[in-house]
């Protein structure tokens, strides 16, 4: 048959199940075309109209008899059968109550994470941002740079090319005051035309407008977020008008946005305020070249892509002439705005791209492993019924005609499994959506449940179907006849080698390796807390000190520094305290450079990497760190000293070959300008932004020789006792210096909480989705073993009546779990070891893939729970009573 | 199926496909010609008439239409579709070959 006449019937047989009310009409017009064409046949006899309409309508009899005949075409075989088939399978299925409540249960279960999974990719990488007509939104950025300057956007969004083109950054902060103390916020920076551009939808008042807002007005507008509204003001409707103070000056809320905003920025980031840009908030907006803002970009309605991107190259090359740095004008890649493409733009979200793959592999796994439980059930259901089965072959059923009927069943399962498990889901998101992550900007993970979810799980209702329903369908009806009719089905001997077996071999493999997924994360966040960080984790508070942008001069916020930290010496525990810009494994662990440098003693320039970080007197006993060599900064190392570096264990390793650094002079370019300076110490290396990760070298530099000062300070102070005791008095003598600086205090502990996560995240998610699979490969393991156990009743009888002991038959069905145990086990071993391969990315260094403790811990577990599935129907054969078994036949 | 005095299925079948062969009509002209042109020895009742030509329109073989007949009334006219030409050749063939076999045994048994 052709295809076109394919999509014909099909459209045909939609219409009659879909719009029957007009196919009937239809049919009552068309027959009444008739009956008229007759009747002017009669007429034209010479008959006269109304007895021709008599003689017509008697030769036409009764038209509701055939009406229904054909009625019946329409409905030909499928969807007729398939109501008939549903009906059928359901009286036989509510006959079953165990079957159908484990069926629906496993796939039910494995419907709920698999939908939950997707609902988490859905929000993280499918859903456009909130704004009006997201479709015709775009990412815009340049070949060589993510962000654009304050001017670029300027000329760009100027020139017309597009309905729009606005910017936003995140990199910034604010200190909120809240009361009497600051707080540090992430606030999304904006320029004017941004809520013009986007559409955001508001609640309450408006977004600011591009005239209102423009940078040059230094304007004082806010619009905050749904959640800061109700957190911070307490849901107030008059908020609209009112003021915030935002670094220590009033900002006028002139919007607040609807609930649930998807923030354009992705990653389920929900930024609470959104502020224009300005030169108080970015003093170097306007410096030549600064990278301010990445660009999204609105086509016009009579635009496509293609003529976006080249009105938009096209004005990019004209306001050429204007731009600050005309080597960085090629913004000619313009892409329809996707979450997944903005994270891609904006940075490094492959982990987790590749970590929520793998998730979607391993719940489409556990998946598997449900359908395959329900297939068990459905063979062990069919094998009872090859009687029925057998006979309808006989009597000229159409094998495929039986085997669509034993589908249904499998629909029926798949269905109802199905809505139990978004039922299930439904709980399973509002608890994702309630985690809180450390992040510094709230994150809003909006996983609910809407179009593309429901496509999904209206595709997972299709492949559970056919997984747990085809292959036992056309094994019950490949039986040949004869045998089949003549055996009761309680036969003496079952084959080696049933599909049901097989099934649980498989089941066996896929949750064994699975497992060894779990184990390998459980162990990665047990040997993440363990490693060595490098310094003290136990033993120290860290406050985090923002100040105000421009509230203080350098000299002015030196001093408050030392006072503070005069301060926090004084308080009853702390053993010393010490001044910082960046703490490991935080948000904040310095900076990371690669230069040329010179050194003393070599010839050539060398390229150095390293981690740097500017820390003031005592950092390093405070942090808990060795000076190996050399001395620590003093208080005399200020801007008026000669320059002076401490060096890690891992720089002079890796770039000094080992020779004694100290005394040796370097050329630190930039910053400290080519300035001379003298190594003055070594100390032990610790680890910067990751546990896993490979040890760097890291340079320190005096606090007060840095020329760039931070915005941002942290006061680490070392006690002998619990520090969670200084958190309290840390905080209120920070605090009194002044209440526009946001102060933060945390444990040690606490504050690395951010370098956890991914472990954690790991281990917490893996870890029980690999328990749900081996839950549900035990199920079926214990069915296939019941079921095998319960069809060798008459065997067993036989063997007890001859004097096999109860441990005997205990064996003979412990024999059997263990053959199809150990097979399992041993393909899922060899499976793991090609399989897991690619987790390496996600583990710390120095744990293997192959991690031969966690094979053996998951081998031995597994084996244990799988003896345990099948102990319970080995314990029930050895307890038949012989006589009654083979009275009965 | 089949019903007394009634033709085989497949024949109505052929039959129908047969007269739209020509051009497109209606339910009661397929009937009306059908009965002509076999001397009134067919006679095509409503009740055996639509719904072959419903299954018909069902296996995509014939589609229909809304029109006007030469009287100005409204009738759904039938032709035959692309699959249906090549039924009508292939069935006719196989009505043929059937025939010759039966006129076969009927002169020689």
């Amino acid at each position: 048959m052709t295809l076109s006449r394919w999509i014909q019937i099909a459209r045909l047989r939609t219409r009659s199940l879909f719009r029957r009310g007009a196919v009937e009409r239809e049919l009552a017009r068309e027959l009444q075309s008739h009956l008229d064409l007759q009747i002017d046949e009669y007429i034209a006899r010479g008959m006269k109209p109304e007895q021709a309409r008599q003689a017509a309508l008697r030769e036409f009899g009764g038209i509701a008899r055939f009406q229904d005949e054909v009625r019946d075409t329409w409905h030909t075989s499928l969807l007729g059968d398939l109501r008939r088939d549903l009906r059928y399978s359901w009286r036989g299925l509510r006959r079953r109550p165990l079957l159908l409540i484990v069926s629906v249960l496993s796939i039910g279960l494995g419907v709920a994470v698999n939908t939950t999974i997707f609902a988490l990719a859905n929000t993280l990488f499918l859903s456009p941002p909130s704004a009006r007509d997201a479709t015709r939104l775009v990412h815009i950025r340049s070949a060589r740079s993510s962000h654009a300057s304050y001017e670029q956007w300027r000329a760009l969004s100027a020139s017309g090319a597009l309905a729009g083109v606005a910017g936003y950054q995140i990199e910034s902060e604010v200190n909120w005051l809240r009361g009497d103390a600051a707080v540090t916020l992430v606030p999304m920076l904006v320029t004017a035309n941004f809520f013009d551009v986007l559409g955001v939808p508001i609640a309450l008042g408006r977004g600011f407008n591009a005239n209102e807002a423009r940078a040059e007005l230094d304007p004082r507008v806010v619009v905050i977020s749904d959640g800061f509204w109700r957190s911070a003001l307490g849901g107030d409707s008059t908020a609209v008008g009112k003021a915030i103070t935002l670094n220590a000056r009033p900002y006028t809320i002139v919007g607040v946005l609807a609930p649930h905003i998807r923030g354009i920025f992705g990653y389920g980031s929900a930024p609470e305020v959104y502020l224009p840009l300005s030169k108080t908030l970015l003093p170097y907006l306007t410096e030549p070249g600064a990278a301010v803002v990445q660009l999204v970009g609105r086509l016009r309605d009579d635009q496509t892509l293609a003529d976006g991107r080249a009105a938009f190259t096209a004005a990019a090359r004209r306001a050429e002439g204007t731009m600050v740095s005309p080597a960085d004008t090629g913004f000619a890649r313009i892409e329809l705005f996707s979450p997944a493409r903005g994270l891609s733009q904006s940075g490094a979200p492959g982990t987790v791209a590749a970590f929520l793959g793998l998730l979607l592999v391993i719940v489409g796994l556990i998946l598997c492993i449900a359908c395959a439980n329900v297939a068990g059930l459905l063979l062990a259901r069919n094998a009872e019924r090859r009687h029925e089965i057998a006979l309808r072959l006989a009597l000229g059923a159409g094998r495929a005609r039986l085997v669509r009927q034993l589908l249904t069943e499998g629909l029926w399962l798949a269905l109802l499994g199905t809505l139990g498990g978004v039922a299930l889901a439904v709980p399973l998101m509002g608890l994702m959506n309630r985690v809180s992550l450390p992040f510094p900007m709230p994150v809003e993970l909006d996983l609910k449940i809407d179009a593309a979810v429901v496509g999904y799980a209206s595709l997972l209702i299709a492949i559970a179907c056919v997984l747990s329903a085809l292959a036992p369908a056309l094994q019950a009806t490949r039986l040949s006849l004869a045998p089949a009719l003549k055996d009761d089905g309680r036969g003496v001997l079952s084959p080696r080698l049933t599909l049901r077996r097989l099934l649980a071999i498989g089941q066996v493999a896929v949750s064994l390796t699975l497992l060894i997924t779990a184990t390998l994360f459980v162990r990665n966040l047990a040997r993440t807390q363990s490693l060595d960080a490098g310094f003290d984790t136990a033993h120290a508070a860290v406050a985090q000190i923002a100040f105000v942008q421009d509230r203080y001069s350098r000299v002015a916020r030196e001093a408050m520094i030392e006072t503070a930290l005069e301060r926090v010496r004084a308080i009853p525990g702390v053993t010393s305290a010490a001044a910082t810009t960046g703490v490991p494994l935080t948000i904040r662990g310095g900076r990371t450079s690669g230069i040329e440098i010179t050194l003393d003693g070599f010839k050539d320039e060398v390229h150095v990497e390293f981690s740097g970080t500017d820390v003031g007197p005592d950092y390093f006993a405070t942090m808990g760190m060795r000076t190996l060599r050399g001395r620590e900064f003093r208080r005399t190392d200020d801007a008026s000293a000669p320059r002076v570096v401490i060096a890690n264990e891992e720089f002079v390793r890796r770039y000094l070959s080992g020779r004694d650094p100290v005394g040796r002079i370097l050329n630190l370019p930039g910053d400290s300008s080519t300035e001379p300076t003298e190594i003055v110490g070594v100390v032990s290396n610790t680890k910067h932004r990751t546990l896993g990760e490979a040890t760097r070298a890291a340079i320190y530099v005096p606090l007060r020789q840095r020329k760039i000062d931070s915005r941002v300070v942290f006061i680490v102070a070392r006690t002998a006792h619990d520090p969670d005791a200084l958190l309290a008095p840390v905080r209120r003598v920070i605090a009194q210096l002044d209440p526009s600086t946001a102060v933060d205090v945390r444990t040690m502990r606490s504050a690395l909480a951010f370098a956890f996560l991914p472990s954690r995240v790991g281990a917490i998610v893996v870890g029980s989705l690999g328990v749900l699979g081996l839950v549900l490969a035990m199920i079926g393991l214990f069915g296939v073993i019941s079921f095998g156990a319960s069809r060798r009743v008459r065997e067993i009888a036989i063997r007890m009546s001859l004097g096999a002991t109860r441990r005997n038959v205990m064996g003979i069905v412990l024999r059997d779990a263990i053959v199809v145990a150990g097979t399992g086990m041993a393909l899922g071993m060899a499976a793991s070891v090609v399989v897991t391969r690619p987790l390496a990315a996600f583990l710390v260094d120095g744990l293997s893939v192959r991690d031969p403790l966690c094979y053996a811990m998951t081998a031995v577990s597994l084996a244990m729970v799988a003896l345990a599935a099948s102990w319970i129907p080995a314990w029930r054969a050895a307890r038949i009573d012989p006589m009654a078994v083979l009275r009965r036949d | 199926m089949g019903k007394p005095s009634d033709l085989i299925q497949g024949t109505l079948d052929l039959l129908i496909l047969k007269t739209l062969a020509a051009e497109p009509k209606h339910g009661w002209a397929i009937a009306k010609r059908i009965q002509q042109v076999s001397d009134e020895v067919l006679q095509i009742t409503q009740g055996s008439l639509y719904p072959a030509l419903h299954r018909l329109e069902q296996q995509a073989l014939i589609s229909a239409e809304w029109g006007q007949t030469e009287t100005g009334r409204d009738a759904k006219f039938y032709q035959l579709t692309k699959a249906g030409r090549a039924a009508l050749k292939s069935e006719t063939a196989q009505w043929e070959r059937l025939s010759a076999a039966v006129g076969l045994v009927l002169r020689n048994a």
